[in-house]
């Protein structure tokens, strides 16, 4: 490996000293060509007797954006730090376009990163927070001028560039902190959480301009979140983390339409996909007060997951229990019912009465069983329509 | 007849019942137990009964001057011959002529009795210097200064080493004889005034030097290393007074004999003489008694007792007859040392000669000055020191200058005044708030404003001897264009504002590094035993700083200090801490380094933490290494915070008196001396000029009311 960075360490030195005697048509340019991939190998982490991250192996292609989500405490952000260079691994690489940057310092990484707390330099005006990381560069002043008004333009900083941070709304410090990582035009954008501090509305907004930054510069984009919506609006692939281990890795609507175990079949989708035992008795899945026909050949113990959307309650079905919460959407809603199984969420239609404490049926709405491993760990049927 | 003498006798007897006469000492040890045993053969004798009280040296005087006017004090006491004229000023003292019989004592010691012609009290003991000799190296004594050189060349052996003479050159008390010896006049006979720039004191001074130069006397001689040197047989001979027969070694054979006469002129070298004297108070009610008293101490038994358990020389001539004395070869040989000796004199002048003295000796042994123009920098020395009485300044122009000022101030007031607003309307519980506010108004106008308004109006006065005169704004002028010496000397305000400069910025700034540094250490919280760090660097501050003062004086002292002990044992050099002034500068600046670190630490550790890990995580990515992160993040964060404790600590270093007070003194010759303890000496230490003293104030607080307005602008808008 190391033989391999050499020669790489050297090509991206000569490209940099190209980028900085570059003519200013190509430096003003809007276009950022460089886009890397990024391997992780075999990644552990602890934190004293605390493993974080146990070993994880992912591969980013270039010019893609990944997401990373899982609850709090899964190695996602200790992951993302990893990559930036700012925690040691205990054990594996990272590797990008195949040099091996686990031994270089931050600096030396050429990774761009919004933190979530932005990490603002308080002291410096919005112009000198987007300065800097070229300053340090020794980027000479005149492009360092161009970029910064390019990225301001971006992301519509223009107006504000004199202010101190103090004097920023959220949604602009967080602007600010994107900014800063666009003028550096680093080989990868690192976003940890960069949301969570916004209110619903700007996060919607900021979300579209994410994806719209993505598909602008066209980049390879790494974003850790714990918010699925995040994950599946804006990813191009989503990594979903549990207690440090890689559960899933794909497109989002892969990983919703076929979840390899039950952890990323709840964590994906709102409400969560309803879990119940079972086993199979002939054509049905028999489980504690219901009977569900179910195709595929799994025989034996099995775990049987619905979605709430696939669910409906109707005059007749085989689940029924008694209604417990009801969520109203307007148009639609979601029932919970305490069932003979355990509990059940279930889509319900505007127009039909449901009440709290109300005795309801729930059917499903055609093949859209999936079976689990009865420990959960492994798919073993996903409804035909969505393979 | 016969009824009235036994009336008479009645009524004497009665009265002595009831008053006896109360003696005031401040002798201890030995020397009390004379006393008490002469007052007890005195009532034996006479009947007449005597209370004796011992007070302590350090508020003998100042408890007489007070005690004595207000008839409350002693009608006999015992006290040094120096004070008699400021005694006879203030007419605390009743004078002996005529009862006291000269030819009973030693002359020198009755000559230093007299004030303006008239002898008080009686002579009881002296003190003054003799040569002691280690007659295993010197069996004869040296009569002339030419027998002396050659004593000392034979004595003295480089090898051992060995000194053939050893004493505190650097004090002019020792050097005294000298100047005597060499023809000199420290007073000029007509006018009385303190003379230095003569020829037997260069002549003094250069014979002093050379005897430093050929090795015969060791450099930087404190009292302790004259007794070590002497016990340990490294000095052959040394000069020193009768307290020194005390730290000789039983095993040192040595003889007492007068200085040497010197040979050019044929004066023998003259030491100063003290006598202790027992005096009457003016204000006694039984003046015969007391006469009698004080009289009966200084003659017969009483003398006797004081030679033995007293161990005092005795200024009474009898005394040398007596076998005891005879026997014994300290106190017998002081007899002829005294008869030599030069009384100190009594005069307010003998008392303005001892720093310029100083000054030019210390000049002269460290090489600085030449010996013949040390005369005239102890004279240039004299002068300012002793400042002439500026011209009375005519009042009214002043008074008239005080009101338009004041006018102009309530004008300005005035015109600045908010809008239009009946009182009440604008401070609806005015009576309220006064009363909340009264308490601390008091303190501040009792605490703060009557002695600020005090001082500034003494800047305008000159003081003599408890007497002000209006001088107007002399003060100001003689120390701003530094009047009576150059600008580059020690004693000119522009110097010592030079030298409080560079001192504070100096002090300031290892302050911040070093405290800014720890904190930076301490502020990682991986840090092992980090509370027991904090505690142990927080420790100097809690320390009183006089404490730590006084330790580091220590730590510096040449020949005992722990500073260069370590030098030593590294096989360095020791250093002389105190007679250059970079390095009397450099321990001063140490010691209050460790004294001030801690403060300024405990503030960068405060602003330190409050600065988030994030930035420092984002400065990293960004591309900044830690000194970048240092210089571009830490810093300008940590300027909010440190700014003011910058400020702050530039006006405490600047007033900072105990370091400089107890560390370096202001030596060498007052170089080291900052503003306020430049002022200090000027009110208590020369002369009692006040009023030039409240000037010095004065100046100090416009150059840190500039300062603090220069850095309020200077951080106003970050402030804002």
């Amino acid at each position: 490996m190391t033989v391999l960075a050499t020669p790489s360490a050297v090509n991206r030195g000569l490209e940099r000293r190209v980028r900085r005697k570059g003519t200013p048509a190509e430096t003003g340019s809007c276009t950022l060509p460089r886009v890397s991939g990024l391997r992780l190998v075999g990644i552990k982490k602890s934190y004293g007797d605390n493993p974080v991250v146990k070993g994880v192996d992912l591969d980013v292609a270039p010019g893609e954006f990944l997401v990373m989500v899982g609850p709090s405490g899964c190695g996602k952000t200790t992951l993302l730090r990893v990559i930036a260079g700012l925690e040691q691994v205990d054990a594996g690489q990272v590797l990008m376009d195949g040099q091996d940057l686990t031994p270089l310092p931050p600096r030396d990484r050429d990774v761009g990163m919004v933190f979530q707390s932005y990490a603002l330099y308080p002291h410096m005006s919005v112009k000198q927070n987007l300065a800097f990381g070229l300053e340090l560069r020794q980027v000479p002043p005149a492009e360092i001028d161009a970029r910064v008004a390019e990225a301001a333009k971006m992301l519509e900083l223009s107006h504000l560039l004199d202010r101190k941070p103090k004097a920023l709304s959220g949604g602009q410090r967080q602007r600010v902190a994107m900014g800063r990582v666009i003028v550096r035009r680093p080989r990868l954008f690192l976003f940890d959480e960069p949301l969570s501090n916004l209110d619903t509305a700007l996060r919607v907004q900021m979300r579209g301009e994410l994806a719209r930054l993505h598909r602008q510069l066209g980049v390879t984009m790494i974003y850790v979140t714990h918010d699925q919506v995040e994950a599946m609006t804006l990813a191009t692939r989503v990594a979903v983390f549990n207690k440090g281990v890689l559960q899933q890795v794909g497109p989002p609507l892969e990983l919703y339409h076929r979840p390899a175990n039950t952890f990323v079949a709840t964590f994906l989708g709102s409400p969560s996909m309803n879990l119940f035992e079972a086993r199979r008795d002939g054509s049905r899945f028999v489980g504690q007060g219901f009977a569900l026909e179910a195709r595929g050949e799994v025989t034996g113990e099995v775990k049987l997951g619905l979605r709430p959307q696939d669910l409906s309650v109707a005059a007749d079905g085989p689940f029924s229990g008694e209604v417990e919460a009801v969520e109203r959407l307007g148009f639609d809603g979601y029932a919970f019912l305490k069932t003979a199984a355990g509990p059940l969420a279930a889509r319900f239609d505007g127009s039909v009465p449901v009440d709290v404490g109300q005795q309801v049926k729930v059917k499903p709405l055609g093949d859209v069983v999936h079976l689990f491993s009865a420990d959960g760990a492994k798919a073993l049927w996903h409804p035909e329509a969505r393979r | 007849m016969t009824r009235l003498s036994v009336l008479a006798l009645l009524m004497a007897t009665d009265g002595l019942a009831a008053e006896p006469l109360k003696l005031w000492h401040a002798y201890r040890g030995g020397e009390e137990q004379a006393i008490e045993a002469a007052v007890k053969r005195y009532t034996d004798k006479t009947g007449v009964q005597v209370e004796l009280l011992s007070v302590p040296y350090d508020a003998f005087s100042s408890k007489l001057t007070s005690a004595i006017p207000h008839d409350a004090g002693p009608d006999v006491f015992i006290f040094a011959h120096e004070r008699l004229r400021q005694f006879h000023r203030l007419k605390v003292i009743a004078p002996s002529t005529g009862r006291l019989d000269r030819s009973k004592y030693i002359k020198s010691t009755v000559d230093a009795l007299e004030v303006d012609g008239e002898l008080y009290g009686y002579p009881l003991s002296l003190k003054t210097l003799a040569l002691f000799l280690n007659t295993e190296l010197v069996p004869d004594a040296p009569t002339t200064t030419d027998d002396w050189l050659k004593a000392l060349e034979r004595t003295t052996d480089p090898s051992k080493p060995r000194f053939g003479l050893a004493y505190a050159a650097g004090d002019f008390y020792l050097h005294a004889p000298f100047v005597f010896g060499f023809g000199a006049k420290l007073f000029d006979d007509t006018t009385g005034r303190a003379t230095f720039d003569t020829p037997g004191m260069a002549k003094s001074l250069a014979f002093v030097k050379g005897l430093q130069d050929r090795g015969f006397l060791p450099q930087e001689v404190s009292g302790a290393l004259v007794k070590s040197l002497f016990n340990e047989g490294r000095a052959a001979m040394v000069i020193s007074g009768p307290w020194f027969t005390g730290e000789i070694d039983q095993a040192v054979k040595y003889r007492i004999v007068p200085l040497p006469t010197v040979t050019e002129t044929g004066l023998p070298l003259m030491p100063f003489l003290g006598v202790e004297a027992a005096l009457v108070s003016a204000r006694t009610r039984q003046p015969e008694q007391a006469q009698a008293l004080a009289e009966f101490l200084s003659l017969g038994e009483a003398t006797a007792l004081r030679v033995n358990p007293g161990r005092q020389i005795p200024a009474e001539l009898a005394a040398y007859e007596l076998t005891e004395v005879q026997q014994d070869p300290v106190i017998s040989a002081f007899k002829d040392v005294a008869a030599r000796a030069v009384p100190t004199p009594n005069t307010l002048e003998m008392a303005k000669v001892w720093e310029p003295m100083k000054l030019a000796l210390r000049g002269v042994l460290q090489g600085e000055v030449a010996p013949e123009a040390a005369g005239q920098l102890a004279e240039r020395r004299y002068r300012a020191l002793n400042r002439d009485r500026p011209p009375d300044a005519p009042k009214l122009p002043y008074a008239i200058a005080l009101v338009v000022a004041l006018a102009g101030f309530a004008f300005w007031r005035w015109t600045k005044r908010g809008p239009a607003q009946a009182f009440a309307r604008r401070y609806p519980e005015a009576a309220r708030g006064l009363a909340w506010v009264s308490p601390a108004a008091v303190g501040i106008f009792v605490l703060i404003v009557i002695p600020f308004v005090w001082g500034i109006s003494l800047a305008f006065f000159h003081h003599d001897a408890g007497e002000y005169s209006f001088v107007g704004l002399a003060n100001f002028t003689d120390i701003l264009t530094s009047k009576g010496y150059r600008v580059t000397e020690p004693l000119s305000f522009w110097f010592t504002l030079a030298v409080t400069i560079a001192w504070t910025f100096v002090n300031v700034t290892l302050h911040v590094s070093i405290g800014l540094a720890l904190a930076i250490l301490l502020k990682d919280p991986l840090l092992k035993l980090r509370g027991v760090y904090r505690v142990l660097l927080i420790v100097p501050w809690a320390v009183p700083n006089y404490i730590t003062a006084l330790m580091w004086k220590g730590m510096f002292h040449r020949q005992f200090g722990a500073i260069n002990g370590l030098l030593s044992a590294l096989g360095l050099e020791p250093v002389s801490w105190f007679t250059q002034f970079s390095t009397a500068f450099a321990a001063n600046v140490i010691t209050n380094t460790w004294l001030g670190f801690p403060f300024m630490m405990v503030v960068s550790l405060g602003a330190l933490q409050s600065i988030p890990q994030d930035l420092y995580e984002a400065a990293e990515v960004d591309g900044a290494s830690k000194w970048t992160q240092f210089r571009r993040i830490t810093l300008p964060l940590l300027k909010p915070a440190l700014l003011p404790s910058v400020i702050l600590g530039c006006v405490w270093t600047f007033n900072m008196f105990n370091i400089i007070y107890l560390v370096s003194g202001g030596e060498p010759g007052g170089a080291t001396d900052i503003l306020v303890s430049e002022a200090y000496r000027w009110a208590f230490q020369r002369n009692e000029q006040y009023g030039f003293a409240a000037a010095y104030a004065v100046l100090i607080f416009f150059v840190l009311l500039g300062w603090t307005r220069l850095t309020r602008r200077l951080t106003g808008p970050e402030a804002a």
